[in-house]
């Protein structure tokens, strides 16, 4: 098995049909201004040439993706260690991946993959933004054996396991650390994200009543009749029964949502590392390593505590600034055991707290200024000097300041940082209360910061910067945390601890 | 064994990075810091002069008025804000560590261990480089906001700096 990769190969034979997809989707996303034109008079056209001009197209297509299928090939340089991938029908191109160098290599499946029953394999390095080596269509098997093989050589080189053992350890059916159950996902769906969600729904509401507007005046309806219809219908229905209604909505797409990207989650161990697997119609599949571990952070609200489940996010090491949200992995709806288990493999041992910092009050004073004095006199100034009009909305601010009010208040109250001897922890958030762990040994610098007024109140800021994101706290007490900090940095100064 | 000890430490004594004595830039970087700036803001005033002359009718004299107004004190705050930051600005190499202050209004100070240091540059504008001065960039793997750059720093104290924290990045290696 091992010679197996040593020679070029192909994909399966049967990834041509992904690769003809693949080529499709990319043609047809280049040319929709074309196929648009070909809808719109699509009563002009002859049938026949449609029929030839199809048929003509989608065989460009397959002679293409046959000729992308046959010109891919991978293989392992065991002599320099590198895996090499050629591609390209034209040009030529060939990635060359140092096996010391490789992050991660994730196996997903997307929906045309899972029907033809192949498996795509990414291979991942701190190196740039995209995966840098992608495989398109292999089968299960040559998947997890070529994962194994890229992933022991930069584990230990002196311990190789045996082939064999090897591909037992990693055939998934090792009992699962956490399997998120499907009533899990049901408490994450109903309590999570509901911003988001109400942000997507009133996009598609505006993208539906934008479009209503362009297609209505062809069948001589005009604008304002429109609106006049629809703001009638709205005073009709009583303004509970939009927001019952816009409730439901939120939590029906919340709950189809999460069930779609996480069904069927599994957290195994294997070897040193944590696979992640889940996903209802694509199966994704990632590979965690403690060591790569920048920043986790536990998530939960109000609601998510009384049913015991939490939600982790794990952040990596990454290259570059982008704060790439699809580097960080999400694990939902465990609960305290759970996480427990996920924490001691990621950390060894359970973070506590320690000593307590709390920010300010003027952290408070300066927050509620920000966003509460300011837009409100922002707004008398409009009303006052700009559109009088204005005015007739002046019942929005009552309700702004008291909500916004309130966020800021309990965000103020939850703004704490934790310090032990091992981590740092910072609690913040006013409704989903995020606890983000950082291992003092992750960290990359510091930065502190003090305003020159704040001198005498002996109060000032700090960031600390890992791989995986910066975590500030501003307004705390600074001679404690300057004392920390050079606490932290003779820690990081005196010992070799690996922080990737 | 013998020369094994395993005192405890006292968390109280030891060094503070707060107590650091700074270097501050080079005296001549300021020169480069006004050169720069006299040639921010006469593009900037030359752009309004040129587009007032083609364009004059666009806003009204009074508009016009205002603008020269503001663009002036414009120039004057950004003058002021750079020539009083770089008496801000200093650093310090300690033996396992680097710091950078910098900041008018909030005095901020980056500490970034040698041994958490991806790599160092040599950077040498086109202004600094009549003054024979240059730039160290210090890159680590938190990402810009964790990246220092140290100006005004003369280019061969530079170079043997560059030397040192490479030096330095070995060693951990």
């Amino acid at each position: 098995m091992d010679q197996q990769f040593n020679l070029p190969q192909r994909q399966s034979p049967i990834g041509v049909l992904v690769m003809f997809f693949d080529t499709l989707q990319l043609w047809a996303r280049g040319l929709w201004p074309v196929l648009l034109i070909y809808i719109v008079k699509f009563k002009d056209l002859n049938s026949v040439y449609l029929f030839l001009g199809v048929a003509a197209f989608l065989l460009i297509v397959a002679l293409i993706a046959y000729l992308k299928y046959l010109t891919f090939t991978f293989y392992l340089d065991s002599d320099n260690d590198e895996f090499i991938i050629n591609e390209g029908v034209l040009n030529k191109k060939r990635t060359i991946i140092q096996l010391n160098r490789i992050q991660q290599v994730d196996i997903n499946q997307s929906l045309i993959q899972r029907i033809i029953g192949v498996y795509e394999l990414n291979v991942d390095t701190a190196g740039s933004a995209k995966k840098e080596g992608r495989i398109k269509a292999v089968s299960h098997a040559l998947a997890v054996a070529l994962k194994t093989r890229l992933l022991v050589n930069e584990i230990s080189k002196d311990q190789l396991p045996s082939h064999e053992e090897a591909l037992v350890n990693s055939v998934e059916d090792d009992k699962p650390l956490v399997k998120i159950s499907f009533l899990s996902l049901l408490k994450v769906g109903i309590t999570t994200n509901y911003v988001k969600t109400f942000g997507l729904v009133l996009a598609f509401l505006i993208t539906i009543f934008d479009n209503v507007k362009k297609i209505i005046p062809e069948y001589d309806l005009s604008d304002e009749d429109l609106e006049s219809y629809i703001d009638q219908g709205l005073a009709l229905k009583s303004i509970g029964f939009v927001f019952f209604v816009l409730i439901a909505l939120i939590l029906m797409i919340n709950l189809i949502r999460v069930i779609f990207k996480y069904f069927d989650y599994q957290v195994t161990k294997h070897n040193d590392s944590l696979v992640l697997s889940f996903g209802l119609l694509s199966t994704k599949s990632t590979i965690v390593k403690p060591e790569k571990v920048q920043i986790v952070t536990i998530s939960r609200n109000y609601f998510q505590k009384k049913m015991d489940t939490l939600e982790i996010k794990i952040k990596q090491a990454t290259s570059g600034d982008r704060q790439n949200n699809k580097s960080i992995i999400e694990i939902p709806g465990c609960d305290e055991n759970e996480k427990a288990a996920i924490f001691k493999f990621l950390f060894r041992n359970i973070p506590e707290k320690g000593i307590q910092l709390k920010p300010n009050y003027r952290k408070l004073v300066f927050s509620l200024f920000l966003f509460i004095v300011i837009p409100a006199l922002l707004f008398f100034a409009l009303a006052n000097y700009v559109d009088s009009s204005l005015l007739d909305y002046v019942f929005v601010v009552p309700i702004y300041v008291v909500f916004i009010g309130l966020i800021v208040f309990f965000g103020y109250l939850n703004n704490r940082l934790y310090i032990s001897d091992d981590f740092v922890i910072k609690q913040s958030g006013a409704w989903d209360i995020d606890n983000s762990i950082i291992d003092t040994a992750k960290i990359q610098g510091v930065t502190t910061s003090q305003l020159f007024w704040h001198k005498n109140a002996d109060i000032g800021s700090i960031i600390i910067h890992t791989a995986g994101g910066d975590l500030a706290f501003q307004l705390g007490n600074f001679t404690t945390i300057k004392h920390h900090v050079n606490e932290w940095l003779y820690k990081i100064e005196t010992s070799d601890s690996n922080w990737m | 064994m013998e020369n094994f000890t395993n005192d405890t430490i006292d968390t109280k004594q030891l060094p503070k990075f707060e107590e650091v004595v700074f270097t501050s830039l080079h005296p001549k970087y300021l020169r480069v810091v006004i050169i720069n700036l006299v040639i921010f803001c006469a593009s900037l005033i030359l752009f309004f002069v040129f587009f007032s002359y083609y364009n004059d009718e666009i806003f009204s004299g009074r508009i016009w008025l205002i603008i020269g107004i503001m663009l002036s004190m414009f120039c004057l705050f950004v003058t002021f804000v750079s020539i009083a930051g770089f008496y801000k600005k200093g650093y310090a190499f300690r033996e396992h560590d680097v710091l950078y202050k910098f900041g008018l209004i909030s005095n901020n100070t980056v500490v970034i261990p040698y041994n958490r240091i991806q790599h160092v540059a040599l950077h040498e504008s086109l202004v600094s480089r009549i003054f024979d001065l240059a730039k160290i960039q210090i890159f680590t793997a938190g990402g810009s906001s964790s990246d220092i750059e140290i100006p005004g720093i003369e280019k061969e104290q530079a170079e043997k700096i560059k030397q040192l924290l490479m030096g330095k990045i070995q060693k951990q290696l």
